[in-house]
């Protein structure tokens, strides 16, 4: 079998997969000069990142930024725009049958800080961390604990998913520090073997996620490419 | 499920229309933006000038990018595009003794000012081939697969993988162990 300096590249970048990836690794791991190859790819792709990343760090010159300012509407404008906003909440009501009983009692949705001994922490704890950052909406048992209900965007460009439970139900998005909460809700109290995914609780979730999404939620190949950048 | 899907469907699309965010999102792409300028054209100075006529041209073609097809994959391509063309420009006008045209900022002074500040890495990369260059750096310090690149530059993905390898090497070669 022949390994071209191509395999080895695109072996050391992850590229390869099934069969050939098998072949490759095995003559990888046999062979101390192809396994010093890769390293040294990888090592060259470290550096070039680091080297690069201190730009993300940069504010942007005031050039470049005032192309994307956004106009600001006219107070007018917002007042149309805010009646549209209303009427479209009242145009929700699809699921409205499943939540209008429980809304007014009790769904306060505010944003809601755990507690982790003692110190008020708005991130999410490791096991809901590892739901978050793991499981694709698509292939996930209705059976699960904690489903995640959808993804998306949001404005600032941050990934946010959705995520209902027993325990509860709300929206954390990925930041440097890890999975932040931006809103808390009631957990969903259905039997997890109905055919209800969006729950009573559920329906304020997602009328939130709908005001914070930046364009539409991802979808199964989406939702795997954000997974693959660690969500970020 | 099916009811669900549907639900999350209808709000989304209304999300969308809801809500134009097309500056919002090319302004939160910008950092990701301006690293891969200033990696294409070797200094921030010009890099900027990258950016900002990738903006405009993007600005003014807002119309042709379709919704829920991926933004920053159609901004690279932009980017590039623009790139590879001013580099004609450039090489054309050094070639006949014309003078820059006005808007490109590309003056002597600025270049060799920026040559006294580049390190070891930054003079690498400028000795690769255009083609290389953007190949290494749309899988190197981008994240991109060998196949989204290979779509941004619009080439097939074998041929951005020999790209990649020559860039590669060339790179080890020069900064030798180091790396």
């Amino acid at each position: 079998m022949t390994i071209t300096r191509e395999d080895i590249a695109a072996f050391a970048d992850g590229e390869l997969s099934g069969e050939r990836e098998t072949e490759v690794a095995a003559a990888v791991t046999g062979d101390a000069e192809l396994a010093q190859q890769v390293q040294r790819h990888r090592a060259l792709k470290a550096m070039l990142a680091e080297h690069y990343a201190p730009v993300l760090g940069q504010c942007a010159p005031e050039r470049l930024t005032s192309l994307l300012a956004q106009p600001q509407p006219a107070e007018i404008v917002d007042f149309a725009a805010a009646r549209e906003r209303r009427e479209s909440r009242r145009r929700l009501p699809h699921w409205g049958w499943i939540a209008a009983p429980a809304l007014a009692a009790s769904l306060v949705l505010a944003v809601f800080l755990p507690r982790q001994g003692g110190e008020a922490s708005p991130y999410v704890d490791t096991q809901l961390a590892a739901v978050l950052d793991d499981r694709l909406v698509a292939v996930q048992s209705p059976r699960e604990e904690t489903r995640v209900i959808l993804s998306f965007r949001s404005e600032e460009g941050r990934y946010c998913r959705a995520f209902s439970g027993r325990a509860g139900s709300g929206i954390a998005c990925r930041d440097e520090t890890g999975w932040k909460l931006e809103a808390l809700g009631k957990g969903s109290h259905g039997d997890p073997t109905d055919y209800r995914m969006a729950g009573a609780g559920d329906a304020e979730i997602l009328a939130l996620a709908q005001e914070m999404a930046a364009g539409p939620a991802l979808d199964e190949e989406a939702e795997k490419a954000a997974r693959a950048r660690d969500w970020r | 499920m099916d009811e669900t899907s549907a639900l999350v469907r209808l709000i989304l699309r209304k999300a969308e229309t809801l809500n134009p965010s097309f500056e919002k999102d090319l302004l939160a792409l910008l950092p990701r933006l301006r690293r891969f300028a200033i990696g294409l054209s070797g200094n921030p100075s010009d890099g900027d000038d990258l950016c900002q006529m990738t903006i405009e041209r993007a600005l003014a073609n807002r119309s042709r990018w379709e919704v829920g097809t991926r933004l920053d994959s159609w901004m690279y391509r932009i980017m590039r595009n623009i790139w590879i063309d001013e580099g004609r420009k450039k090489t054309r006008s050094l070639q006949t003794f014309v003078s820059e045209e006005a808007g490109i900022a590309i003056g002597s002074e600025g270049a060799q000012e920026a040559a006294v500040e580049l390190g070891n890495v930054d003079r690498a990369m400028q000795s690769l081939p255009p083609d290389q260059r953007e190949a290494v750096l749309l899988v190197m310090v981008e994240g991109y697969a060998y196949k989204e690149a290979a779509e941004i530059v619009g080439c097939p993905v074998g041929t951005l993988n020999s790209r990649l390898v020559r860039g590669r090497d060339a790179l080890m070669a020069e900064l030798g162990e180091a790396s």
